[in-house]
């Protein structure tokens, strides 16, 4: 079913674009396009104004989290899952109105969910080698590679003022 | 099933202009989805940039998270200000591609044009922006690959041997010489603070008596870590050796550094890569008549744009605000 069809005046989207005689495919779906258009014109600027002004108020919405403002500044992920969501509504607002997928039939989801599910597999493939890769290492690697003790050892110097004390 | 698979005229009265000329209807097969060739080959291009960026973008967080230490973003010099002006660069840069796109629908071509000048104009002034805070990485020392990167995990015998092999190199003893022997009336009050710590850092790294935390100290004077919590607007945070003697250039300490340098260059840049291909046709279409015939052009370009703005949307805080 065409997404289109739930407008009943409109006989296009009832049955699909007609082709003349004469006409490639493509020019069908051309002038099917146009003559959508003319019929409820989807976008419309006030309608794309009314997304950017959301867009902007969503990405002042997530940069809150880095102002001293933002009440969670001890728990990090409290503003991880604050700025996830919000990206997670602007890609939203962009797929669905500026990619005009809101207006496009069935194909859409054809296209999108098989590659949004591999891209989720891949991630959480990648969890096993490498997001857990740091729990059992060699004992030279733990030599070497950066703790957080040392980013406290780093913070301790800087409050020591060895060197600013030795001046007087 | 796509509406449009098979065609069928229906409404005879409405649409004269579906008949054939001899007054009967032609029906013809439609094969395939219902959006033309070239719409179908963006959007199946789309889905594997899906893919390609969430590979990356996965691999980021799995490293992220699966990693002891991450910097903070002013451990390595990231502006928050700027990246969200970023974000707001791009997404007007997303209005006016798609009020091009309308403008070429209604068949205003000098209209689309502006769109499409300002489109262009806005993804430029993106990757400017970019660049500059490339300038401000790699004048920190911050590089994706190793022989020119400055950047050590931790204090440790290594780092203090790569300190102590900065200073011992001929046109540095010579500069440092330069700077032992100028009066101190010809250095502003940090400099002079700066060349007595200097000296200091010079005796601590190649002391017999060197005791492990001298090294942490060291790491500090040349660039010092951000403290927690402190100075959020700042972005640059505290002075160190290398930012008062520019020339310095001695190796610094960030514990995760090298990895975030890794992941930060490789997910911006192939970003930047991907705004620059959307520059090129743009450049490309700003030569064009912008009328109705190109609207599909516009419209697929205009996809592949929203795309790019899409992976930014992402980016943005997964880079400078986690």
């Amino acid at each position: 079913m065409s997404a289109h069809s739930r407008d009943p005046h409109d006989s296009h989207a009832a049955h699909g674009p007609v082709t003349r005689s004469g006409e490639t495919a493509d020019e069908t779906l051309e002038h099917a396009a146009h003559a959508h258009e003319g019929d409820h014109g989807h976008g419309g600027i006030g309608k794309y104004l009314l997304v950017f002004a959301a867009l902007c108020g969503l990405t002042t919405m997530s940069f809150l989290t880095y102002s001293s403002f933002w009440p969670w500044r001890d728990e990090p992920q409290v503003g991880w899952a604050f700025m996830m969501a919000v990206s997670c509504t602007k890609a939203m607002l962009v797929v669905l109105f500026f990619m005009h997928v809101l207006w496009e039939a069935n194909w859409k989801y054809v296209l999108t969910i098989p590659a949004a599910m591999m891209a989720v597999f891949l991630a959480i493939m990648l969890v096993p080698d490498i997001g857990l890769r740091n729990r059992m290492v060699a004992q030279e690697r733990a030599l070497h590679m950066a703790r957080p003790s040392d980013v406290r050892l780093l913070q301790q110097a800087g409050e020591s003022k060895l060197l600013s004390d030795q001046a007087h | 099933m796509n509406a449009s698979a098979i065609s069928i005229p229906h409404d005879h009265g409405h649409h004269g202009d579906d008949h054939g000329h001899h007054g009967h209807v032609t029906l013809q097969y439609q094969p395939g989805l219902p959006l033309t060739r070239g719409k179908l080959i963006m959007w199946l291009f789309l889905s594997t940039e899906i893919m390609f960026f969430a590979a990356l973008l996965g691999s980021y967080v799995v490293l992220r998270f699966g990693a002891p230490v991450w910097p903070k973003p002013h451990h390595v010099h990231l502006s928050e200000p700027i990246g969200a002006f970023n974000t707001f660069v791009l997404i007007c840069s997303s209005v006016t591609i798609v009020l091009a796109l309308e403008a070429a629908r209604a068949n205003k071509a000098s209209l689309a044009k502006t769109w499409m000048v300002l489109t262009l104009a806005l993804g430029t002034l993106f990757l400017g922006v970019k660049a500059y805070e490339y300038q401000a990485k790699f004048a920190h020392g911050i590089y994706p690959w190793s022989p020119r990167s400055r950047v050590f995990e931790k204090p440790d015998l290594y780092y203090g041997s790569a300190v102590r092999a900065r200073l011992g190199e001929p046109a540095m003893i010579d500069r440092l010489k330069e700077l032992d022997d100028t009066p101190e009336d010809k250095l502003t009050a940090d400099e002079i603070s700066g060349r007595r710590r200097l000296k200091q850092i010079r005796q601590m790294v190649t002391s017999p008596d060197q005791q492990p935390f001298d090294l942490a100290v060291v790491a500090d004077q040349v660039m010092p870590l951000p403290p927690d919590g402190a100075d959020p607007h700042g972005g640059h945070g505290p002075h160190g050796l290398n930012d008062t003697f520019p020339w310095l250039e001695l190796p610094a300490v960030i514990p995760g550094g090298t990895m975030w340098a890794s992941t930060y260059f490789l997910l911006t840049g192939f970003h930047a890569i991907h705004v620059l291909v959307g520059l090129i046709v743009f450049a490309i279409m700003c030569t064009w008549t912008l009328n109705a015939k190109r609207a599909g052009g516009i419209e697929n370009a205009g996809l592949y744009w929203h795309f790019v703005d899409l992976v930014w949307i992402f980016l943005f805080p997964l880079l400078y605000l986690f």
